[in-house]
């Protein structure tokens, strides 16, 4: 895509660099805890960010001017992490950890997992200001990043979710949907019993 | 808790429903088969107490109908001593129980009391108890989240929560829940205490288990 068109005008270089360097402090926390309890918290991490046609969709849906400020400044997901933790309780860790990192400011964070969505979606969501510190020209010198953390078991069932949410015209949707909230109910109810079960296992 | 009293007799009927209403239970009466009949076609009962001889239509009929309708609500039979082979059909037709006329009260108030208990302690109401509620049906557990349990962490919430503020020791819990577990040992109620300990901090409870490895569980609100 030529620069000039691009919504994040001369800005991608940099967002690069702040994904990357949210990346790194993860492989930190990820080291921490491999040592701390013998395994990955990890199981993988994805990035993404946002395309130009989804940012523009997005300015329009919200009423916003489509440039780079609304991109970069006013919508906070322009650059996009999520990870996918083994056990409940890495994804806290985890969520602590960004806490405590020079050149990162924690400006929200909305735990889905202790308050569910009423479909019973599950996960924690921080909204990170990361400080720009790489060499290429950059209109900014902090961005915003959308961090999304949760377990294996509410990745899968978001995914579900996810395909189920742009299927038009599904039979019983209603009972479908109280279906799909007892799924999350329960797979919320075994990480919470593979949680209690690794903490005893630690214990001994 | 609802009963049905189906007896002919309006003296014995009287007084019989009068003990009951007094023991806390709701009651109808009807004076013969049919009305009874009609009683059990209309409405749910967690009880019924059925005199075998009564106008109309017998108590044998009337159980006869109610089994055939599928309708597996405990029956009480009432018969007179010399009535021994409608008690043994009666049995075999479904009955739970018998008492033979003239009886105790006593005695009658026991085995009401005995043919509801295992009733009452499948019955389908939520529990409740500080913010949180759980569902007999859906097994789900509810205070600011929700979540479902499994059968055995259900069963012990339940007990739990049926004797909130009591302590229950392990081997009672593990008594009630496991009874029919010949393959585990007491240190599962352990696991299960710490399941339902996180399970409740997950849905933002403010109850908690108090007590220790094998000891005493109490569910307390704090």
């Amino acid at each position: 895509m030529n620069e000039a068109q691009s919504i994040y005008g001369g800005n991608l270089p940099a967002m690069d660099w702040v994904l990357n360097r949210v990346l790194s402090d993860i492989e930190v926390i990820r080291n921490d805890l491999t040592l701390q309890f013998g395994n990955d918290p990890v199981e993988h991490i994805r990035t993404r960010i946002k395309s130009d046609e989804s940012m523009h969709d997005k300015c329009r849906r919200r009423g916003l001017d489509e440039t780079v400020d609304s991109a970069l400044s006013v919508i906070r997901d322009a650059i996009g992490v999520r990870v996918v933790c083994q056990f409940l309780n890495d994804v806290f860790a985890i969520a602590d950890f960004f806490s405590s990192r020079p050149g990162i400011e924690v400006v929200e964070c909305k735990d889905y997992i202790r308050r569910a969505k009423p479909n019973g979606y599950r996960s924690y969501h921080m909204i990170l200001r990361v400080r720009y510190e790489g060499g290429a020209p950059s209109d900014y010198d902090s961005y915003f990043v959308e961090v999304q953390l949760r377990t294996i078991s509410q990745d899968t069932w978001a995914s579900l979710e996810h395909t189920l949410k742009y299927k038009k015209d599904i039979a019983d949707a209603e009972l479908i949907c109280a279906e799909l909230k007892r799924c999350a109910d329960e797979l919320e109810s075994t990480d919470i019993s593979m949680q209690t079960l690794r903490d005893l296992i630690i214990s001994l | 808790m609802k009963l049905l009293l189906a007896e002919d007799t309006f003296d014995l009927s009287r007084a019989v429903a009068a003990l009951l209403r007094h023991d806390g239970y709701e009651v109808d009466q009807a004076y013969d088969g049919v009305e009874a009949s009609a009683f059990l076609e209309k409405g749910s009962y967690d009880g019924i107490i059925l005199d075998i001889m009564m106008p109309r239509k017998d108590g044998l009929a009337v159980l006869r109908d109610l089994r055939e309708a599928g309708i597996t609500t405990p029956v009480l039979m009432l018969t007179a001593k010399a009535e021994i082979n409608d008690r043994v059909t009666g049995l075999e037709m479904g009955a739970d129980d018998y008492l033979t006329k003239p009886f105790a009260m006593k005695e009658f108030l026991a085995r009401i009391h005995s043919m509801t208990r295992r009733r009452a302690e499948y019955s389908n109401k939520d529990l409740r108890f500080g913010n949180i509620s759980l569902n007999a049906d859906s097994f789900e557990l509810r205070a600011e989240n929700s979540i479902r349990l499994s059968v055995k962490e259900f069963e012990l919430m339940q007990s739990l929560m049926m004797s909130a503020g009591k302590p229950q020791s392990t081997q009672y819990l593990f008594e009630r829940v496991w009874h029919d577990d010949t393959e585990t040992n007491e240190n599962v109620v352990w696991v299960y205490i710490s399941y339902l300990r996180n399970k409740l901090r997950s849905v933002n409870a403010n109850v908690v288990i108090d007590g220790e490895r094998g000891g005493s569980f109490t569910l307390i609100e704090g």
